[in-house]
């Protein structure tokens, strides 16, 4: 881990986005999303307030990603006989979620995107290496043409959704069609994926030395 | 919110009282019961008398005789032992409703009872005395009817009896107990409550029990009025109460008639002995009259004899009452629309949601008029989950230190407000109730119906139930469009009269009218406003332009013709 990257995310709560280039964007940070956060870090918080919290969340990050996907102009006509000048968003997106923990954000999407295609990828880690390696896959099969926004809550090295990035690539996605949605990121994550996929466009909500890795348990009720 | 959950709740209803329907019943005042604590009251006990369908005027009612009756019965004598009577008429007719369009009302509202400055006028109080079965309550009730103001409160003088303890309660039994002197009422406690009802202020009024001889846990809120008429026996000898009276009048009845009355009332109706009734006549009413009530009549500004029957003294009165009342009557709406604070700068205290594209994208699904309703929902629901986050983000935080599973310390922030409850203005704010919901965990939620009055054009107050902590809470205040700004300034002003600071409200809406903005934020500048979007005008139907249309309409489907 690189003691600089380290030193500014202690000096910025919320971890300094300028060193991850223009496209690691960080949801608006309001008071009220400081406390979604706190919440979900809390030792005490009991799993009914964290799913709900952690659903709150997730809801956020999704809308916010929603915002990089494209659009095109449109006026419509109001009930009061008025124009509106508007926008209309373009067909071809889906998502795809890195299981386990990233299936609690499909419903943030749906929620948001009712009939959209949603792929899923399992990466299972070694128990002895700790090495990521991906059991299954199944995606959209004309993937090669949509927008993906992949799903994973926690990163803290960066390396299952560099395994999960791969399969996309290995599905003729081009990197720059991937949109990562991350609730919390380490800074050692941050810069490998950084490094990785200079071109994809990640959303977190925190750069944090230290990752809340009892998420997927908490969430799924697996303690 | 489960309607029988009104045991935390404060409510009121707005009806138009059963008019008394001939001449003998007139003259035959133990027939009714009493309307005492009239008006916007309910009890808070949440009994089955808040139902709307417990009231029905009869057929040959006219609709425009606009005067509420109670939510409950009064808490004199006749309610404590006879609680589910009902004298007056109540055929099933329905010719109390009110049609506009495809909208039906069934109840009269208050119009506005403040300037589009916020400034308050204050309620007409009519101090109303007389010797025990003078004719108090009849003549109050002619007045009442004959006011055809839909906004009168009634607030008796019985409410207010002291609590007794162990021996006085077995004297009272023993009928040894004077309720006729002074010091048999709490006059402290009716000061503070009559001058609470003068600030337009919301009220808790006791429940008397004449059997425990004790206050009932429950209270009854009585709010919004524009008139209170203030009767019983002895509202005269306190000069405090006097100099908050803006009309005084004392109902003189000849002591043979009163005696008579009394006599039929205690023994057919309450069941009661002679022999008890006299004894308790001689020894405290009539000594009482002559002591106290009788002198007060020098304090009057006009003497009816012969009480509710007078008609000439209630035409006399009415006309007077009506007087003041259009002194102090307000218009508000279009000064509101043609407000001159168009094109000033957008207020501090307004919050508009960043417009990035998938906001702009929901508008467009939302403002499209040939947008289905089932898109139409979707989408609105989205936008108001959007809404309450970022209104969420207005309250108060506070920085904490937690303990994470992954034993570091973590330093956040959290709530800092102990209660934060929802307010809907119905018809339309009550959409935005769900996406709050799963927003704020077990929030409690109040009701507010306000409703355009067809002929003036004005706002008018129809019904709200309200959390009984709300004074302690903060409240977002949900309306799904605000034009005017009537309906919110309404709204806020009924907030306002029930304790809840100023600062502790924000108003959120999907969209507004510049104009509604302005003349909220230039009332109520400590109030925020919290929207997704804001719109330059407001047209000659106080609709938003180039708006949405009628929200509710398209939410609910009920807008097809």
């Amino acid at each position: 881990m690189d003691p600089d990257i380290l030193q500014n995310a202690k000096g910025h709560p919320n971890g300094d986005f300028n060193d991850y280039g223009p496209r690691f964007k960080q949801l608006k940070i309001t008071d009220n999303v400081r406390e979604l956060q706190t919440v979900l870090r809390d030792k005490g918080t009991s799993r009914g307030d964290f799913i709900f919290y952690a659903d709150r969340l997730i809801r956020l990050v999704v809308e916010e990603g929603l915002n990089q996907l494209p659009y095109r102009n449109c006026e419509v006509i109001t009930p009061t006989g008025q124009k509106y000048d508007g926008l209309r968003y373009l067909r071809g997106n889906c998502g795809v979620s890195i299981m386990r923990s990233g299936e609690a954000m499909e419903q943030g999407l749906r929620d948001c995107c009712r009939s959209i295609r949603i792929g899923k990828i399992l990466i299972q880690s070694e128990e002895d290496t700790h090495e990521a390696k991906v059991v299954y896959a199944k995606v959209p099969p004309d993937i090669e043409n949509r927008k993906v926004l992949l799903m994973y809550p926690i990163m803290s090295t960066g390396n299952t959704v560099s395994k999960a990035v791969n399969v996309l690539r290995d599905h003729k996605v081009k990197e720059d069609n991937i949109i990562l949605l991350n609730l919390f990121c380490t800074p050692q994550a941050a810069q490998t994926i950084r490094d990785r996929y200079p071109k994809m466009t990640v959303l977190t909500s925190e750069i944090h030395p230290v990752a809340p890795n009892h998420f997927g348990q908490k969430y799924f009720g697996t303690e | 919110m489960p309607e029988d959950a009104s045991s935390e709740m404060s409510q009121l209803i707005f009806m138009r009282m059963p008019p008394i329907e001939n001449k003998s019943k007139m003259a035959n005042p133990f027939n009714f019961d009493r309307p005492s604590s009239a008006s916007s009251a309910s009890d808070s006990g949440g009994s089955e008398e808040h139902d709307l369908e417990g009231f029905n005027t009869v057929a040959s009612s006219p609709p425009k005789s606009p005067v509420k009756v109670p939510g409950c019965k009064s808490p004199t004598k006749a309610g404590a032992t006879k609680k589910k009577s009902r004298t007056t008429s109540t055929s099933k007719s329905s010719s109390r409703a009110y049609q506009s369009g495809l909208r039906t009302l069934y109840t009269s509202g208050r119009p506005p009872w403040y300037d589009s400055h916020g400034q308050l006028s204050e309620p007409f109080v009519i101090g109303l005395t007389g010797g025990s079965a003078s004719g108090k309550t009849t003549a109050a009730r002619r007045i009442i009817e004959a006011l055809d103001v839909p906004w009168v409160s009634l607030l008796s003088m019985d409410s207010f009896y002291k609590v007794l303890d162990e021996s006085a309660h077995e004297k009272a039994m023993r009928n040894e107990y004077d309720f006729d002197h002074p010091d048999a009422f709490d006059f402290n406690l009716l000061i503070s409550t009559l001058k609470r009802l003068k600030e337009g202020k919301s009220v808790e009024v006791p429940i008397y029990n004449f059997i425990t001889h004790n206050r009932d846990k429950q209270t009854k809120t009585i709010y919004g009025a524009n008139v209170v008429i203030f009767e019983g026996i002895l509202t005269f000898v306190n000069k405090e109460l006097l100099e908050m009276m803006d009309m005084k009048i004392f109902v003189d009845t000849d002591s043979d008639v009163r005696l008579a009355r009394r006599l039929k009332r205690d023994i057919s109706d309450r069941g009661r002995d002679l022999v008890g009734v006299l004894k308790q006549y001689n020894t405290f009413v009539k000594p009482s009259f002559e002591n106290y009530i009788d002198q007060t009549r020098t304090f009057a500004d006009i003497i009816v004899p012969r009480g509710g029957e007078n008609e000439v003294a209630t035409r006399l009165i009415v006309l007077h009452v009506h007087n003041q009342l259009q002194k102090r009557g307000f218009k508000l709406r279009s000064k509101l629309a043609s407000s001159a604070l168009n094109g000033q700068p957008r207020p501090d205290s307004l919050y508009v949601l960043e417009t990035t594209p998938q906001i702009k994208g929901i508008h467009t699904f939302i403002r499209n008029k040939d947008t289905p309703r089932d898109e139409f929902i979707f989408y609105s629901k989205r936008l108001m989950r959007i809404l309450f986050e970022y209104a969420l983000s207005m309250l108060p935080f506070k920085p904490v230190a937690v303990e994470t599973p992954q034993s570091i310390d973590y330093s956040g922030m959290r709530l800092n407000a102990r209660k934060i409850c929802g307010v809907s203005i119905l018809r339309a704010g009550e959409t935005m109730e769900q996406a709050l919901c799963e927003v704020c965990k077990d929030i409690r939620l109040g009701k507010i119906l306000i409703q355009t009055n067809s002929d003036t054009g004005e706002p008018e107050l129809h019904y709200l139930k309200l959390p009984k902590d709300i004074k302690e809470s903060h409240v977002i205040l949900m309306d799904a469009t605000v034009a005017t700004g009537a309906a919110a300034m309404m709204a806020i002003r009924v907030l306002l009269d029930h304790d809840v600071p100023e600062q502790n409200i924000t108003l959120t809406s999907l969209l507004m009218a510049e104009s509604g903005v302005h003349s909220v934020a230039y009332v109520y500048p400590k109030v925020k406003i919290v929207t997704t979007a804001v719109d330059k005008e407001v047209n000659d139907n106080f609709h938003i332009l180039p708006g949405i249309g009628n929200f509710g309409d398209r939410y609910f489907g009920t807008d097809y013709s």
